[in-house]
């Protein structure tokens, strides 16, 4: 692979995370949320695979197959089956911010991921450290999913970008972790969305809605 | 009053001297002539006042040189006038207004705008406004400065007898501009108790990276902001604004705000020049927020002088924005757009005067012929008032931007210097860059439909009151004046490479190769020639009109052609001003927050039959009633917490006296 | 064209003109092909291609009428949008990149034609004094100052690589490129210029072209009261626009066929690619506008929220993803 090509692909995949996490912010339907958070999980696998083939790093590969089938089949499959069941109230009707204002603090934010990635950079100028301001950007979209939607599901996507973003973050500088501290990562991501899910459709069961606005009183 | 010159006498000192000396004339002739022919005699001495501004500007702009020094009676010594190419530039704006202005106000004579008081404080005004850019030392500065402040409060007052609000406008104003001259006065101080002295060479020699030039340069900037009508300091423009006559509105909108501007570049290029660059993101960051909250004001107001102000504030904000870009970049070394954005800066200075100008003279003669200053009252001026339409028409075209106008090329060379300012190496330039491209494209959309709907709604379809149906054109001097004001906005903007030369030579950067009707950026690789653009639209508009007038079919006169499916054309059926910026005002209902007010009336019968729907919305400035508001009761509150202090009684102002002795007494013995 | 360089800039000339020609017989045929796609999605047979030629020289010969009430402004608006189109179409580099030294196809300075025509048209709107000339030209107006942003951040983004927000030095750059067209600063940028486009030509789903309901009417409002020729210049001026647009559009994603010298076959065959991209990028569009309905116009500031995203994210990419 030669360098430009790499460059390229790094800054395609990277442009990919970042188009599916403004995306994210942007639609109300549940269903399209999910299948682009599958979409950001084939655009990180696929990012790990180009920084794997570029470093001949085998780990990496291994790395890169885990995150493809965790990220962009196994949660996207886990996260439609909680919302299946929901009797047709698939959309996240009211955030707390509505859309137009998300969408122009994810532009605030996507400078503050850029001003605040200044260190990072001092790494030097190859093109996945350019790119670390975009993992630090779906990071932050993330926390202001979680924080401004309604829904729990949207809470959950909101929680996975979150992690998306932490996962491209330590790809893009470190050239990945450990393959068995990726797999206990991995395992846990799995673990809690797991749980939320089970949650999430007792509480529905119970209450018959997973609106978190109704979820105040829910303290004992 | 003129001193003693030694020396062969320059141009430049010539011209100064003879503004002076019109002053005085002026003065001297609305005192002593007979009401009759006042305003026509003391219009005239204004005009060639204006006039004689401007001629001072173009050749201290050429680079004519000359000092004036007078002495005054005050214990600050002389008071010294200078003309420099920088002041030159804002003194041929100033006198170039002035001189239309002053021809409105000729034919305007009616009323309170003949009185003496108006008539003399007039031509003060209009000298001190072209005296500020010759001062040579900081007092003469802050006289000149002062003398404008007070004479243009006069004028703001004069038709204080037929309406309350400009009583309360008028005490705005003398607030917000005293607030003003106490800042600049503690700024001056700063700077001349560091360098030694007062004369801007004394000053120039504070070293830029300093505290103390820091804490000089926000105390100078914020007064220059407050007279500029930056926000939050904007509260005043549109009170102040709407009270005025419309030929002061005038002055002040397309002159006065601009020795703000004119103020913060003597600052920061001539006496601190290479300041910090937090200096130019400050500038920049205040320009950007009163660019964009001024043209939202601007979109939802209906009173036309009203949305004048706020459009003011929005212009003002674009020009601080220009001015920060520069300022910013030449601190981190991007000199080519740095320079660039101080020449766009200029440019929208000469282009806002030109436009404002025109649109404030034409509004002022709407007023005068309907009667009406709301938009939802008006409609149909544009048959009624062929001249005045057309003059705003023009206006409204530089003030959205459009070519071939003057506002056209000042917006396109802003443009420009900021898309070439981003350098990735510099990451607070980075991301300062699309922001400021963001807020100079959201303002262009919004003064487009701002501007669509001022001329759209008073200009064009049926009256909406009896006032407009029955306007008639006003006098000859206000056309020709309104006239002349368009005609700049159009020739500035089909040959501004005289202009843009005059710029480049008052902010003291390198010209570009311009020729008379292109604007060659060169230091960032861009060039305009509107009026290449202007054959080719002419072109285009004589191909399409000539196969047009190939139909040959006449057309045929109806009384309504669709309406609707309707019969006749009720006035009330159009949209209004207020329903025109509805969607706009939906959109941006956070930022704005309209007081609506919907009264149903229903019907004695059935409360399911309604009889009467009433709408009212009110967009009131969240500046003034979040933060002035509270302010001004708490100084409320201790005013009257103070009173009780006095009652009147005597033996309480002895037992102050006795006390207060008492104190100096123990502080002196302790 | 400018006075002083008449007859010598003899290429740019040709260039220009033939651009004029070209699009003044294709934009009724975009028009025409994507009304037809439409019809036959929904299973109608539909007017056929040329059609839009047909109704522009029926309003051509008919007589036009003129309300009482109204100003100079319903005669000249039809004129200056029909101008205003023309000398688009003439600076856009569609054809060829040369252009005149005096008059470059500077971005900016088409925008601001483009939004003298969009003025020209909301004023005469406003100039019928009915409630649904106003009601649209509001929401026009409304529109075109929200989408100002998007344009300009997205032409800010295709000014970066090139340093110059020349069109024809973009598209001749990425004609010598190709791979630079793929970058993301590219698709990011012209992703948001797409939907620009889509609202500023009043498609669907920003304005229904084909809606017979008053009240949703946006672009369909303000001509309502015009007739004959008036309003032959009127839908001529707008569909020159949308042909100028989507095939500026589809330059910048395929500048293939775009010629950098003048010559005969050189421009027929540019001619040819044109038509080519502009079937295609018609086509995609029209299939497009199935699919979707109109949203409320409440809901146009939001999607052009995520447009002007999207042209935001296309100028920090060219910082992030492409260093040096």
């Amino acid at each position: 692979m030669s360098e430009s090509m790499y460059a390229q692909l790094v800054g395609l995949c990277a442009a990919v995370l970042l188009l599916c996490a403004v995306l994210i912010v942007w639609r109300r339907s549940l269903h399209g949320q999910i299948r682009l958070l599958a979409a950001q999980g084939w655009g990180l696998g696929v990012l790990v695979a180009v920084l794997g083939i570029h470093e001949g790093d085998g780990q990496l590969m291994i790395v890169a197959v885990l995150v493809l089938a965790l990220k962009g089949i196994v949660l996207p499959r886990v996260l439609t089956r909680a919302t299946v069941t929901d009797n047709g109230d698939l959309r996240e009707e009211t955030p707390l911010i509505n859309t137009t204002a998300s969408l122009i603090l994810v532009a605030l934010l996507m400078m503050l991921a850029y001003l605040v990635s200044r260190p990072v950079q001092a790494l030097g100028s190859t093109p996945p450290v350019a790119a670390v301001p975009v993992g630090m950007a779906v990071t932050l979209f993330g926390f202001l999913v979680l924080s401004t939607r309604r829904h729990a599901v949207s809470q959950l996507i909101g929680f996975l970008l979150l992690d998306n973003g932490i996962g491209t973050i330590a790809f893009l500088t470190a050239g990945g972790v450990p393959l068995v501290v990726e797999l206990g990562v991995s395992l846990d991501v799995l673990l809690v969305v797991l749980i939320l899910q089970v949650l999430t459709s007792r509480i529905r069961a119970e209450f018959g809605g997973a609106d978190l606005d109704d979820l105040t009183e829910l303290r004992d | 009053m003129t001193g003693p010159v030694i020396g062969p006498v320059t141009g430049v000192e010539l011209g100064i001297l003879g503004q002076l000396g019109l002053v005085l004339v002026g003065v001297v002739v609305a005192v002593t002539v007979p009401p009759a022919v006042r305003s026509r005699a003391s219009g005239s001495v204004s005009v060639l006042l204006g006039a004689a501004g401007a001629a001072t500007g173009a050749a201290a702009l050429a680079g004519r040189e000359g000092v004036v020094e007078l002495p005054t009676s005050l214990p600050l010594g002389h008071v010294a006038l200078q003309a420099t190419p920088l002041g030159g530039f804002f003194m041929l704006v100033a006198g170039g207004v002035g001189l239309v202005a002053a021809l409105y106000g000729i034919g305007a004579g009616h009323g309170p705008s003949t009185s003496r008081t108006f008539c003399a404080a007039f031509p003060v005004f209009l000298g001190a406004l072209q005296m500020v850019p010759a001062a040579g030392d900081a007092v003469s500065f802050l006289v000149a400065w002062e003398v404008m402040a007070v004479a243009s409060t006069v004028l703001v007052l004069a038709e204080h007898a037929a309406r309350a609000e400009v009583r309360s406008a008028a005490s705005w104003y003398a607030a917000m501009t005293h607030l003003s001259f106490v800042l600049l006065l503690l700024g001056f101080a700063v700077l001349a108790g560091t360098g030694g002295g007062t004369d801007w060479a004394s000053l120039s020699r504070v070293d830029p990276g300093s505290p103390s030039a820091s804490v000089a340069f926000v105390l100078l900037a914020a007064g220059f902001a407050t007279k500029a009508g930056v926000v939050p300091v904007h509260v005043w423009l549109p009170r102040a604004h709407p009270a005025a006559p419309s030929q002061v509105s005038a002055v002040m909108s397309a002159a006065m705000v601009k020795m703000g501007v004119y103020g913060v570049l003597l600052v920061t290029l001539r006496l601190l020049p290479g300041g910090p660059s937090w200096w130019g993101t400050a500038l920049l960051g205040a320009g950007a927020v009163s660019a964009v909250y001024g043209i939202l004001q601007a979109s939802v107001a209906t009173d036309l002088k009203r949305l004048l102000a706020y459009s003011t504030t929005e212009n003002i904000g674009l020009m601080f924005l220009a001015a920060g870009t520069g300022l910013m970049l030449r601190a981190h070394q991007v000199t080519p757009a740095a320079d660039a954005a101080i020449v766009a800066c200029l440019l929208l200075v000469a282009s806002h005067a030109a436009f404002k100008a025109a649109l404030f003279l034409a509004t002022g003669s709407v007023v005068h012929a309907s009667g009406e200053r709301d938009l939802d009252r008006m409609g149909g001026l544009g048959a009624r008032l062929p001249v005045t339409g057309l003059a705003f028409g023009v206006g409204a075209l530089g003030a959205a931007a459009l070519p071939v106008t003057a506002g056209f090329v000042a917006e396109w060379a802003l443009l420009q210097a900021v898309i070439h300012g981003a350098r990735p190496e510099d990451r607070l330039v980075a991301v300062i860059m699309p922001i400021a491209v963001t807020v100079v494209a959201l303002t262009a959309g919004l003064a487009l439909l701002t501007f669509v709907k001022a001329y759209g709604i008073a200009f064009l379809a049926r009256p909406r009151s009896d006032g407009a149906a029955a306007a008639v054109e006003s006098s000859g001097s206000m056309q020709t004046a309104m006239i002349s004001a368009a005609v700049a906005v159009v020739a500035l903007g089909v040959a501004p490479g005289a202009l843009t030369r005059a710029a480049s030579s008052a902010a003291g950067v390198e010209p570009g190769s311009a020729t008379l009707t292109g604007v060659d950026l060169s230091g960032v690789g861009a060039s305009l020639e509107p009026l290449a653009l202007l054959v080719a639209g002419a072109l285009a508009l004589a191909v399409v009109g000539a196969v047009s007038a190939a139909g040959r079919r006449q057309r045929r006169p109806v009384e309504l052609s669709w309406g609707c499916g309707g019969v006749r054309a009720d006035p009330r059926m159009q949209y209004t001003a207020t329903s025109y910026a509805e969607p706009l005002a939906r959109v941006f209902d956070d930022a704005l927050r309209p007081e609506r007010d919907v009264v149903i009336t229903h019907a004695a019968e059935s409360r399911y039959l309604v009889e009467r729907v009433q709408f009212r919305q009110q967009v009131v400035d969240l500046m003034e009633t979040r933060l002035y508001h509270p302010g001004l009761r708490l100084v409320d509150r201790a005013g009257t917490a103070g009173r009780r202090l006095q009652n009147g009684s005597i033996h309480r102002y002895l037992g102050y006296s006795f006390l207060a002795l008492v104190a100096v007494l123990l502080v002196v013995t302790l | 064209m400018s006075g002083s360089e008449a007859g010598v800039n003899l290429p740019a000339l040709t260039v220009a003109l033939s651009q004029v020609v070209v699009l003044v017989v294709l934009s009724p045929l975009v028009i025409g092909l994507m009304r037809t796609v439409r019809a036959r999605l929904e299973g109608r047979v539909g007017g056929g291609l040329g059609q839009p030629f047909r109704d522009v020289r029926k309003l051509l010969a008919k007589e036009p009428i003129r309300a009482k009430g109204t100003s100079w402004l319903s005669v000249a608006g039809p004129l200056v949008l029909m101008a205003s189109s023309l000398v688009v179409c003439a600076l856009m580099p569609l054809l060829g990149t040369v252009t005149f030294d005096r008059m470059p196809d500077d971005l900016f300075v088409v925008v601001s034609v483009l939004l003298l025509g969009t003025v020209a048209v909301a004023l005469v709107g406003l100039d019928a004094g009915t409630a649904f000339g106003g009601m649209g030209s509001s929401r026009h107006m409304t529109i075109a100052a929200l989408v100002e942003p998007t344009v300009l951040l997205a032409v800010y983004a295709l000014s970066i690589p090139v340093g110059s927000s020349v069109l024809s030095r973009i598209v001749a750059a990425r004609l010598e490129d190709p791979t630079s067209v793929f970058s993301p600063v590219s698709l990011l940028a012209l992703l948001a210029l797409a939907i620009a486009v889509v609202a500023e030509t009043g498609r669907l789903p920003v304005d229904n072209p084909a809606t017979h309901l008053e009240l949703t009417m946006v672009h369909e409002a303000m001509v309502l009261e015009s007739s004959g020729r008036d309003l032959a210049w009127l839908e001529l001026g707008s569909w020159l626009r949308l042909g100028a647009l989507l095939g500026l559009l589809a330059t910048l994603l395929a500048p293939w066929g775009v010629v950098t010298e003048v010559s005969a076959p050189g421009l027929l065959l540019a001619a040819l690619a044109l038509s080519v991209k502009l079937t295609v990028a018609a086509t995609l569009l029209a299939t497009v506008e199935v699919f979707v309905a109109k949203v409320r116009l409440f809901r146009v500031p939001e999607l052009l929220a995520g447009s002007f995203v999207l042209a935001f994210l296309a100028v920090t990419a060219s910082y992030l993803v492409a260093p040096g």
